[in-house]
C-alpha cells in the first residue's frame, strides 16, 4: 500500500468519481496507486459496484480473484474493523484512461460469504473455487464451489496465515488408496 | 555382434564343425536382451522433463544406449523415470502407473525433487517419492545434466546385466 498517495480533487480519475457519486459510503476508501486504482468497498455493495463496473464503465475483463491474510498486518486490520481477509478483484478495460482497477472487500473471519461474479464474468468459475481452496472463503451463488488445487480429501486452507508451511502432516499420511479408488 | 566375452561369459567352441559355436546361459541373453531394449516411461512433471527431453533428442540421444522406444504407455515401458516435482495430488496417479508396468520394472528418480522433495519443503509436496515406490537409481541435481540421465540408464543397464533384481521385486515376498 506504500505507493498509494492522497489524492487531490482535480487529478481524482475520473472512474473514482463516477463510483464515489453512485456508491458514496458504500467506499470505504479509494486511491490511486502506481498501476491504476484501487477501491475498497463494503461487502453489501460488492456485487452492485462490480455490476456497473462491469455493464456501464465496460470493465470487461476479469483478471484475477484472490484474497489476501491480513492477520499479522495490525495495520490493516485497525483499518477496516478487524476484518481478517480481503478479497481482491482486479478488472481490465479496454476504454478509458484507467485500464486496472482493483476492488477489495474486507471480509470477516465470522462470515466468510461473499457473492459469487460469475454470472458477470464467466471466468470467476475457477478464480472462485481457487480462492475457496485456498483461503476457505465462500462464494454465494457459485455452482460448484469445490477444491481446485489441493485434493477434495484436503484438511484447511493452505493461504491462510495460521496454516504451516510444512502442512499438518498430509503429506506424510495422505490416504492415496483413497484417491486411487 | 555385441556378445562380447566379458559381458556373456560366452565360450566360443574351436572344433572342426563349421563356423562358430557360442555357448551361455540362457539367462545371460535374456539379461543382456533386457539390457539394451529398455523402453522408458517418461513422468516428467516439472523442469526435470526438459532435461530429460534433451537426453531423448538427437544431441545427447538415449537411442545409442537402446533407450529410444519412449512409451507413454505403462504397459509397454519397463524403466519409470519420474523427472519433476510430485504433489500429494499426482502420487496417486505415479503409483498406479507404476502398478500398471509389466514385472520386470525399474525407476529412476530423476533430480533433487523427486528425491528428496529438493527446494519444495511444503505441504503439498512428496518429499521423495521413494516413499512410495522402489527407487532402483537416483540423480541428483536441480536439473541432472542429460549425461547424469545417460549415467543412470547405464547404471540400471549394469544392474540388469548382473542379474540383479530390480527394488521392486526384491521388496515383493
Ligand atoms: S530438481 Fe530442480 S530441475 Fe528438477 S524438477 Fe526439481 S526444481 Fe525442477
Amino acid at each position: 500500500m506504500t505507493e498509494e498517495k492522497v489524492i487531490t480533487e482535480d487529478t481524482t480519475p475520473l472512474v473514482i468519481q463516477q463510483l464515489r457519486d453512485k456508491f458514496g459510503d458504500g467506499l470505504l476508501s479509494d486511491a490511486e496507486a502506481k498501476d491504476g486504482v484501487v477501491v475498497v468497498v463494503k461487502k453489501d455493495n460488492l456485487y452492485p459496484l462490480l455490476e456497473y463496473l462491469k455493464t456501464d464503465l465496460a470493465y470487461s475483463m476479469l483478471v484475477d480473484i484472490t484474497a489476501v491474510d491480513n492477520s499479522n498486518l495490525e495495520e490493516e486490520l485497525i483499518k477496516y474493523d478487524y476484518a481478517r481477509f480481503m478479497v481482491v478483484y482486479h478488472l481490465y478495460t479496454f476504454e478509458g484512461e484507467t485500464p486496472r482497477l482493483r476492488v477489495k472487500v474486507p471480509v470477516n473471519d465470522q462470515n466468510l460469504n461473499v457473492p459469487s461474479v460469475i454470472n458477470l464474468w464467466k471466468g470467476a468459475n475457477w478464480l472462485e473455487r481457487e480462492t475457496y481452496d485456498m483461503f476457505g472463503i465462500e462464494f454465494d451463488g457459485h455452482p460448484n464451489l469445490t477444491r481446485i488445487l489441493m485434493p477434495n480429501e484436503f484438511d484447511g486452507h493452505p493461504l491462510r496465515k495460521d496454516y504451516p508451511l510444512r502442512g499438518r502432516g498430509e503429506r506424510e499420511r495422505f490416504n492415496f488408496d483413497k484417491q486411487n479408488a | 555382434m555385441g556378445l562380447d566375452n566379458n559381458n556373456i561369459q560366452s565360450g566360443v567352441s574351436t572344433d572342426q564343425s563349421d563356423g562358430n559355436i557360442i555357448t551361455t546361459t540362457i539367462d545371460k541373453v535374456v539379461n543382456w536382451g533386457r539390457k539394451n531394449s529398455l523402453w522408458p516411461m517418461p513422468f516428467g512433471t516439472a523442469c526435470c522433463a526438459i532435461e530429460m527431453m534433451a537426453t531423448l533428442a538427437s544431441k545427447y540421444d538415449l537411442s545409442r544406449f537402446g533407450s529410444e522406444a519412449i512409451r507413454f504407455s505403462p504397459r509397454q515401458s519397463d524403466l519409470l523415470i519420474v523427472s519433476g516435482r510430485i504433489s500429494i495430488k499426482m502420487m496417486p496417479v505415479l503409483k498406479r502407473i507404476y502398478d500398471q508396468m509389466p514385472d520386470p520394472k525399474w525407476v529412476i528418480s530423476m533430480g533433487a525433487c523427486a528425491s528428496c522433495g529438493g527446494v519444495f519443503d511444503t505441504y503439498t509436496l512428496i518429499q521423495g517419492v521413494d516413499q512410495f515406490l522402489p527407487v532402483d537409481v537416483y540423480i541428483p541435481g536441480c536439473p541432472p545434466r542429460p549425461e547424469d540421465l545417460i549415467d543412470a540408464v547405464m547404471q540400471v543397464q549394469r544392474q540388469i546385466q548382473k542379474g540383479e533384481l530390480p527394488k521392486g521385486v526384491e521388496a515383493a515376498p
